[in-house]
């Protein structure tokens, strides 16, 4: 079953096209890393899909309804950020009992737990956390809701590593026990990717690419050695990345599908294959062709 | 459990070669049930569906079969598949960069193959390759 169907979605801001013609569909009880530079719509699109923002053209679907306005869709989702609203005058208990009285998966004893764990005083204000804190209370809340389809925006923002090791865990846990929709959004790709089913990577409010994390790992391999003897291998194949090594060496990434006789082919010259992290591939699918950071150093 | 992220192997890869390794081993046997995907999933740090394809590789290799609703168990000849898979896929490319490099360095066959049985001499006894060189 589709959760969520994007046709031909569009959202501008004045003049600003945030997000541009993009259609895509969310399978249920999917865990998807949405992934993107700075300004690639990442935030805008989870909000249209959560009901928060008005779409201005195109088609959006969340539970086979209009978000806006959606009892429905409101009822089934829960939108982390680190922007959330509570009451000043609640605790940090008295949030969580709230949230219990909206979501019908609401987890008291695993809000609670996570709470101790993270050493989160049931008593502090929400306001009075250090900005890591508020962001691991945020994430104790989307993880405790079990909601249908469970939204995070960037939330590991100010976490120190071992709390957002300890989240991500959690969550994959959680998810184990209890499958649900699960969107996640970072720009730290290294970080989620092993919790990942899908990635959905965004450039620039289009949709860059769609796909299990398994295929994008192997998307892409770089070769390494004497350049004439790289690009005579490579003839014909997509490149996502060259550079220069040395005198007469280059680094060269492209798309992966060679044979296993011509990778043998590939040892035989003396090449050295090496793997690409998925977080680069994605670095050179959404650079552009503005050059690399050291062009803006080499204008005279 | 520490997978390697960073090699050229896929999770999955290493998920269904650490099963292999715990059936060669004898910690699950024959006609035994073997961990399911949520396990691996939990045990590993990984998506259940990349645990998944791990299971899925030894199925199609024959070395895992489907229960339906029951979940996945060790097929009667698994050892044996593992082996001779094993051989093929790992040995001989060990075998080839070996030759490779040995060519490279104008080593002959004859020595090689002195190297080889001496080597085979020192793991036996559990001795380091480089104790005799001091």
């Amino acid at each position: 079953m589709k959760v969520i169907e994007c046709n031909r979605l569009s959202k501008s801001y004045e003049r600003i096209r945030a997000i541009n013609d993009l259609s895509l569909s969310i399978e249920e009880n999917k865990i998807t890393g949405l992934i993107g530079r700075n300004g690639a719509g990442k935030t805008t699109l989870l909000k249209i899909i959560a009901g928060l923002l008005h779409k201005t053209s195109g088609e959006i679907r969340v539970f086979s309804e209009e978000p806006f306005n959606s009892l429905k869709v409101s009822a089934n989702i829960i939108f982390i950020d680190d922007n959330l609203a509570f009451p000043k005058s609640f605790c940090l208990e008295d949030i969580l009992e709230a949230a219990g009285t909206f979501y019908e998966n609401w987890d008291m004893s695993l809000a609670r737990g996570l709470l101790e764990y993270f050493a989160l005083h049931p008593k502090q204000f929400h306001k009075n956390l250090s900005k890591g804190m508020q962001s691991t209370f945020n994430v104790i809340l989307g993880i405790s809701s079990r909601c249908p389809l469970t939204i995070f925006d960037e939330p590991t923002v100010g976490m120190d590593g071992a709390v957002r090791k300890d989240f991500y865990r959690a969550l994959l846990k959680d998810y184990v026990q209890n499958p649900r929709t699960i969107i996640l959004s970072s720009h730290l790709l290294n970080e989620i990717e092993n919790i990942l089913e899908d990635i959905l990577l965004l450039n620039k409010g289009e949709k860059c690419l769609h796909m299990p994390i398994t295929d994008l790992k192997e998307l892409a391999v770089g070769l390494r050695g004497k350049k004439e003897i790289v690009d005579e291998l490579t003839k014909d194949m997509e490149t996502y990345h060259q550079e220069t090594l040395g005198k007469d060496s280059c680094f060269k990434v492209v798309k992966n599908n060679f044979s296993q006789i011509e990778l043998q082919h590939v040892k035989k010259a003396g090449i050295e294959m090496l793997p690409v992290a998925a977080e680069d591939i994605y670095i050179y699918l959404t650079s552009g062709d503005k050059g690399g950071i050291d062009d803006v150093f080499n204008r005279s | 459990m520490k997978l390697n992220t960073e090699g050229m192997k896929p999770l999955y890869v290493q998920v269904s070669q650490w099963l292999e390794t715990e059936i060669l081993s004898g910690n699950i046997k024959e006609n035994e049930k073997i961990y399911s995907q949520y396990q691996l999933a939990e045990m590993f740090n990984i998506n259940p569906a990349t645990a998944a394809k791990g299971l899925n590789i030894l199925a199609n290799e024959k070395i895992l079969y489907k229960k339906r609703g029951l979940g996945m168990f060790v097929e009667t000849n698994a050892k044996e598949n593992i082996l001779r898979k094993r051989k093929d896929q790992n040995l001989k490319p060990l075998v080839w960069e070996l030759v490779m490099e040995s060519e490279r360095l104008g080593v002959t066959e004859y020595e090689l193959v002195d190297m080889i049985k001496t080597a085979g001499i020192q793991i036996r006894e559990g001795r380091n390759y480089e104790s005799d060189r001091v």
